[in-house]
């Protein structure tokens, strides 16, 4: 049996984290080198005031992804109608050509962690996963995106790769992946796997967006901290996976020491000097 | 579904309570120990929810230092585990905490400092409704004003204070030292509110506190002026509740006015 072609998903260019600090330079210089942002749906999930002014201003001038930390898709907890219905009633007003969360759960019987916790690599796993984001993908009437996390911790219970764990969900569920490739070279080296394996083996067509992001070097571990520029590695890893992947829509996250605007739009110009000559070049 | 529950109720624990049931189902490598990877994850527990209270108490946080608010933060997370899906939410127990536990409720400005500033969290981002404006009343035939009512902007907290705390939030804002802790003879009444973006408060007179709890409860315009007798003669009542409501009408306070 033939499997059904996978839609692929727009390529929206190269977008950074919308955040706070940045507002009022975002909405006074419009920058015309940052494609589109990627909000924090959590951020926007309240009832008025400045998150929902600045969230309206900016989007008038930018399209908009969401992107989630709370829908716990892999708990073994019952999926939280009130915050799907709640994000449903943002993507109503943001209009984002798809959405996203991670590949994690972050909390059991209703408590919440606040942490995107490594899930076992398991197919009782991929089956609860896939079957939940079936669901939330059809309530939402949206693209899913699910994004592979840093983890450092691996489960004995696990029987696979994480990159065929993720890639078996995305195929099971029919959503797409958010390939996070900072999260992959910190899990990497946090677990001892090759970095170009795990870009290899996943399906070019369930790629929908790139993160970048900078980390923390603890020596014997690194911690995905978003708190500093992209480390070169991260930059070659990019590359390749651009090489691998095509035109896909990236942004660069950055939620901690959060430098004024103008200190970030290099690095995206970096991403964007990377990936121009080499999707010329495919496109040729 | 049975195994990947059960793996995450003793993953979910070895993070609340630091217990060690779950350290043999995860795999050790030779560089980083399991007790290391779960540390990794049980730190991290603490510090983002550390920085949430730092973020939503930044006045309390100033008041104690690094150290002392640390210590807060650590004994209200060991007694609150966090419902909510999203992190702002986590604070909403901090004042009952520190006015119900030692030594935090031996200084009792403490409390009412966390109360007000949550307050103030609660009015940034309650929901937006156009208020009523100074020419809207003024069209108002006279003799409907006895039959008014009035409703208050969703954002508006009515609180009483027996401490500088307002003082305290306003030095933490514009980067100051905090005053000294005072406390008032009588509790002073006070509201926070929001008027389009941006936040205030402010203290108000015996009268003005009970004409707004009034108001709030419904009372028409006449039912105000005569309460008001208990405080000015009964031939400056109206004036003055005019006044008062013209005031709150320039603050946005009031978003209806019911015929
Ligand atoms: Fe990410």
């Amino acid at each position: 049996m033939q499997k059904p072609a996978v839609k692929k998903l727009p390529f929206l260019g190269f977008g950074l984290g919308l955040r706070t600090s940045h507002y009022e330079t975002v909405l006074a210089e419009l920058p015309s080198n940052i494609d589109w942002f990627e909000i924090l749906s959590e951020n926007y999930l309240v009832a008025g005031g400045k998150p929902l002014y600045y969230l309206d201003a900016i989007r008038e001038h930018y399209p908009m992804i969401m992107h989630g930390v709370s829908m716990s898709i892999g708990s073994s907890d019952p999926l939280n109608w009130n915050y799907l219905e709640q994000l449903k009633q943002l993507a109503d007003r943001v209009q984002p050509a798809w959405f996203s969360d991670h590949l994690c759960w972050t909390g059991l019987d209703g408590k919440n962690i606040h942490d995107l916790l490594p899930l076992p690599y398991t197919e009782e796993t991929i089956e609860h996963v896939a079957g939940r984001v079936r669901q939330v993908q059809d309530f939402m009437e949206r693209p899913m995106l699910i994004e592979n996390v840093s983890s450092y911790l691996t489960y004995k219970d696990s029987a696979m790769s994480e990159w065929e764990f993720i890639a078996g969900i995305a195929e099971r569920a029919n959503c797409y992946i958010l390939l996070d490739i900072n999260n992959i070279y910190v899990s990497a080296f946090n677990h001892e796997f090759d970095p170009y394996e795990y870009l290899n083996f996943i399906p070019v067509e369930r790629v929908g967006q790139f993160h970048l992001a900078g980390h923390t070097n603890c020596g014997d571990y690194i911690i995905d901290s978003h708190d500093h520029p992209v480390i070169d590695p991260v930059w070659e890893l990019y590359a390749d996976a651009v090489r691998r992947f095509g035109p896909v829509s990236i942004m660069i996250e950055r939620d901690d020491h959060i430098p004024p605007l103008n200190e970030l739009l290099p690095e995206l110009d970096r991403a964007r000097n990377i990936a121009q000559p080499i999707l010329k070049e495919m496109a040729a | 579904m049975k195994r990947i529950s059960s793996l995450q109720s003793q993953f979910q624990s070895a993070i609340l309570t630091l217990g060690d049931e779950f350290d043999d189902k995860i795999v050790a490598t030779e560089r980083v120990g399991v007790k290391q990877r779960i540390g990794i994850y049980a730190d991290a527990y603490r510090l983002r929810l550390i920085e949430c209270l730092q973020d939503s108490y930044g006045a309390l946080y100033t008041l104690l230092g690094d150290d002392e608010f640390d210590r807060l933060c650590r004994s209200y997370i060991d007694t609150h585990t966090p419902y909510h899906y999203s992190v702002r939410w986590y604070g909403d127990r901090l004042a009952e905490f520190l006015g119900a536990t030692a030594p935090y409720r031996e200084h009792p400005y403490l409390a009412e400092l966390a109360e007000f500033e949550w307050k103030l969290m609660e009015a940034f981002d309650e929901r937006d409704v156009s208020p009523v404006t100074v020419e809207d009343m003024a069209t108002i035939p006279p003799d409907q004003w006895p039959h008014l009512t009035f409703g208050l902007h969703p954002s508006l907290r009515h609180l009483e204070l027996a401490w500088n705390v307002a003082a305290m939030r306003s030095a933490a804002d514009e980067d100051r030292d905090p005053p000294a802790p005072e406390r008032s003879d009588q509790p002073v009444p006070w509201i926070i509110w929001r008027q389009q973006l941006r936040q205030f408060y402010r203290s108000l007179a015996d009268d003005e506190s009970w004409m707004l709890d009034q108001t709030q409860s419904g009372d028409n315009f006449a039912a105000l002026c005569e309460g008001l007798c208990k405080w000015k003669g009964e031939s400056e009542v109206a004036i003055h509740a005019a006044g008062l409501l013209k005031q709150w009408i320039t603050d946005g306070l009031i978003t209806r006015i019911g015929t």
